[in-house]
């Protein structure tokens, strides 16, 4: 059909080009449909199953390819997160396979912004020359790794740095979910419980949005739960696009979500309102905890979060009558991922709310999934590395922090303070999105080697010694992906079409090869085809079965509600008392704790936030969804009326956004949808790489904003804790 | 005989763009054209504020105006109730385009042609649904035989009181919950 279609439209413009009718002497339109059908008829559609790579979900879809190229995409209908579904970006991120500026070949820097290409034998060599080098001198927990983990990262990325010694792999949850993780995994034993939202009556979302940072599955739900007749709560500082599915709009004052969970569960459990029965059986510390909460009051909570008492109490009551089927649900950055000083604290005060409401395991309430049971390669013949002897770097300052994440700016401040020395970033922009700009900037001029594995030259590429080009996920196989939840399953992302710039290559080739000429080549003596046969050989699954399907679930190991498993924390409990805390030098109970700052009558919090249309900084420069920004002014920052009208801004107006670490120049939204003390600023945006061409000089980054700076529980990055001023200027 | 229609219900929309770009690779269109349309209204003061998002795409009128002023005919009405364009026919000058009530036609500016939404017809020839229902992330979207009165989207559009965005205005088959 394409073909066709374009040949005529390919006419259409010739023809209008020399004036020509374009009516005279072609094919009408029902000539042309049946042209169409005979040509589709003819024509194969190829519709290869695989995983988005769009965000972290990794939902599953399917690709339409026509004569070899990627036409379409389609959410793939067995897959948990898409359910035949796929967002914006699922749909436009894919066409990175065919963006203007791929990396087509291995780089090395030369100066500021200055590259010259290389073949990769030498890029090999010479990066495992430095490596060697390095690691003699000061030690392999001089080395570290950090990657946005996707299939086949998680599983060579750890292994590779590993390989060479040592512990340091991280993840960019330091600017994700790093607080909540950790505030869940002292409470619940694991880092997220999930929700089930579509049988739930009384949901609260904390700076959670479903409409903007979008899993299909997630939207489905929730609209699935509204026509149930739930009540749907949104807390927010501002009301976020989720807002029509929702019933209440709570516009919390930024940074007090904790006050609010507080002040709920001590409505909760002065109204007896908690399930006693559930605490008793599955919890341990109650009693400290509910001695705490006694000073929480509703009213204590309407001084701080600016939320009427009244309210509080009615919401409270009304979730306690509701039990199990109501929830907060676990978020992910959220208002309680890495924002604030207390978001830890506040991740661990929902994990206990949902206690107290007993919805653990429970029809509308939190689940604890369960993993698919997969194979393992046989450590005769292919030997795992050994344990690193150093411990990881961010252990011993954030023992909260959840170790598998660990603490990704650990590696900057290292750097800063001369013991880290080399640092590879794959596929992750660290430099513009984990930390103040300025200070990886700083951090990484003091590391003796950064290399950066990424299909574009983002901001960490431009800062490395050596850029290595992968193709993109459309181009490339992956490890099998587990897919854990109520019913577990298996995900695979496959080639959709043949490599566009015959000199990129895909991560699993990248790290087997550098491991060879770092010396540690027998840690990947096997193929990507024999790690996924070892991990599918227990499930009676074959390969082939796999690669047709893309997504397989087992609703045979589905969870039993009602059920509870055993709780993965150190008193097999849930803990509302935690000594784990306690050993660490932390109060083992949830205490109010203030943000570290806070507004003054002439500034603002800048907060920040995702818009449906991208994701982190990765799809800011591909023109099919930059385009939407620019239709929309999406880039502007949202300011409240009445604070606009005291500083003389209209809606559109020009202003300078000024804090302790940058200054900024953007247009405004002037908006009733946002709380008086916040400025909102879409996080996508603010890209400093000239080479990325589409996303280049389009709004300004929240993150030049952030003071470089670690939340004391997790390590997280406190990206809200941060104070602007903000005055009108002419363009 | 079909007579295919679509009820959006706005009340679901998340303002996510997953229709547009789903249209947009589904037809093949520059990233500068896009056949829906989305319009955003915020009522009421701090903190007690409604946003309402209507995304708009060609509306498929049975009094179709951009059909009747079409010099050409390019732009004609299918037997089953679909307006669709003739590129063919299409000499770009765009009277549709002032003639249209919602703004619903864009110019290629690859081809000269002035296109709009065409409800997927050859997906529908096939019995597939359009893309942009395809994807809706809330299930907001539902589309076909307004003829029958026992389709989904009949039955929808009777459940929820459904409306043209603008009844003054013509026959529009897409109906609006609000």
């Amino acid at each position: 059909m394409l073909e066709t279609k374009l040949s005529r439209r390919g006419f259409i413009k010739a023809s209008a080009a020399t004036a020509v009718l374009a009516s005279a002497g072609t094919v009408g339109f029902n000539e042309w449909s049946k042209e169409y059908v005979k040509a589709s008829a003819n024509t194969k559609i190829k519709e290869i199953p695989s995983t988005c790579n769009a965000c972290s979900s990794k939902c599953g879809m399917v690709g339409h390819v026509k004569n070899g190229r990627l036409w379409k995409l389609t959410g793939h209908p067995d897959h948990p997160y898409s359910k035949g579904k796929l967002c914006a970006r699922g749909h436009g991120y894919a066409t990175v396979v065919y963006s203007q500026d791929r990396l087509t070949q291995p780089l090395k820097r030369l100066g500021e912004n200055k590259f010259e290409p290389i073949t990769w034998e030498q890029a090999y060599k010479e990066i495992a020359g430095k490596l060697t080098q390095i690691i003699k001198e000061h030690g392999p927990q001089a080395v570290a790794l950090t990657e946005d983990p996707r299939a086949s990262g998680k599983f060579y990325s750890p292994r590779f740095i590993n390989a060479l010694g040592s512990a340091n792999y991280y993840t960019h949850h330091v600017v994700c979910s790093n607080s909540r993780d950790a505030g869940f995994l002292h409470t619940v034993g694991v880092t997220a419980t999930s929700a089930d939202i579509s049988n739930a009556k009384y949901i609260m979302f904390i700076g959670r949005s479903y409409g903007d940072g979008i899993r299909p599955s997630s939207v489905q739900s929730l609209a699935a739960a509204r026509d149930n007749g739930a009540k749907i709560v949104i807390v927010d500082p501002r009301l976020n696009n989720t807002a029509n599915l929702a019933t209440e709009w709570l516009a919390i004052r930024p940074g007090t979500d904790l006050a609010l969970v507080l002040a709920m569960s001590h409505v909760l459990i002065k109204e007896n309102l908690h399930d006693l029965n559930f605490i008793k059986t599955y919890t341990v510390g109650f009693e400290a905890y509910a001695k705490e909460l006694a000073k929480y009051t509703p009213q204590w909570a309407e001084g701080i979060t600016g939320i009427p008492a009244a309210d509080i109490s009615r919401i409270a009551i009304d979730m306690g009558k509701a039990k199990p089927k109501a929830l907060i649900e676990q978020s992910w950055r959220g208002a309680f991922g890495c924002n604030y000083e207390n978001s830890t604290e506040t991740g661990r005060a929902v994990a206990m709310f949902n206690a107290l409401l007993g919805n653990y395991q429970q029809k509308g309430g939190s689940i604890f999934g369960v993993k698919p049971h997969l194979g393992k390669l046989d450590e005769q013949k292919y030997p795992n590395p050994k344990e690193p002897e150093a411990p990881k770097a961010g252990k011993k300052e954030f023992p909260l922090a959840y170790e598998g994440s660990g603490v990704a700016t650990i590696v900057a401040k290292e750097a800063l303070e001369g013991k880290m020395k080399a640092a590879i970033y794959y596929h992750s922009n660290a430099a513009l999105g984990y930390g103040n700009p300025k200070v990886m900037k700083e951090a990484f001029s003091k590391l003796d080697l950064v290399v950066a594995i990424d299909v574009q030259m983002s901001e960490t590429a431009q800062l490395a010694d050596y850029v290595l080009p992968e193709v993109t996920y459309i181009e490339r196989d992956e490890v099998i992906e587990s897919l854990s939840g109520k019913v577990p399953g298996i995900a695979l992302r496959q080639q959709m079409v043949e490599k566009v710039h015959p000199d990129t290559k895909p991560i699993h080739e990248i790290y087997t090869e550098l491991a060879k000429a770092c010396g540690v080549g027998q840690y990947f003596n096997f193929s990507l085809d024999e790690l996924n046969e070892a991990k599918l050989a227990p499930t009676g699954i074959t390969y082939k079965q796999l690669k047709e399907k893309g997504t397989i679930m087992f609703p045979a190991e589905e969870i039993t509600i009602g059920e509870m498993p055993k709780v993965k924390t150190p008193s097999g409990k849930i803990e509302f008392y935690s000594e784990t805390y306690k050993k660490a030098g932390y109060n083992p109970i949830v205490e109010w704790i203030e943000p570290k700052v806070s507004p003054a009558n002439d500034s603002f919090r800048l907060i920040t936030g995702k818009q449906a249309i991208h994701s982190h900084t990765q799809t800011a420069n591909l023109p099919i969804l930059m385009q939407i920004t620019k239709d929309y002014d999406l880039e502007r920052i949202w300011i409240n009326p009445v604070r606009a009208k005291e500083l003389g801004i209209k809606d559109g107006d020009l202003v300078e956004v000024k804090s302790s670490e940058a200054t900024s120049k953007i247009r405004v939204k002037v908006t009733e949808r946002i709380h008086p003390e916040a400025i909102f600023v879409p996080s996508h945006y603010g890209i400093t790489s000239k080479d990325l061409r589409t996303g280049y000089g389009v709004g300004f980054s929240y993150m030049e904003h952030v003071p470089f700076d670690f939340e004391k529980w997790s390590g997280a990055g406190n990206i809200h804790e941060v104070i602007v001023k903000v005055r009108k200027v002419n363009s | 005989m079909a007579r295919y229609g679509m009820m959006i219900d706005t009340r679901k929309c998340v303002g996510c763009y997953a229709c547009r770009v789903s249209c947009q690779m589904q037809n093949e269109l520059p990233v500068e054209e896009s056949f829906i349309k989305f319009y955003e209204k915020e009522t009421g003061i701090f903190p007690n504020v409604k946003n309402e998002i209507i995304p708009v795409q060609c509306q498929h009128c049975e009094d179709a105006p951009c059909v009747s002023v079409c010099p050409t005919k390019a732009t004609y009405t299918t037997a089953e109730g679909i307006v669709l364009v003739d590129s063919e026919k299409c000499i770009g000058c765009k009277y549709c385009m002032v003639a249209c009530d919602y703004g619903a036609r864009t110019q290629n500016h690859e081809t000269g042609v002035v296109e709009k939404c065409r409800f997927c017809s050859e997906l529908v020839a096939e019995g597939k649904q359009p893309a942009c229902v395809t994807t809706c992330i809330s299930n907001a979207r539902i589309f076909g035989d307004l003829d029958d009165p026992n389709s989904e989207v009949s039955r929808a559009i009777v459940r929820l009181n459904a409306q043209p965005l603008r009844p003054d205005l013509g026959k529009a088959k897409i109906y609006y919950v609000r």
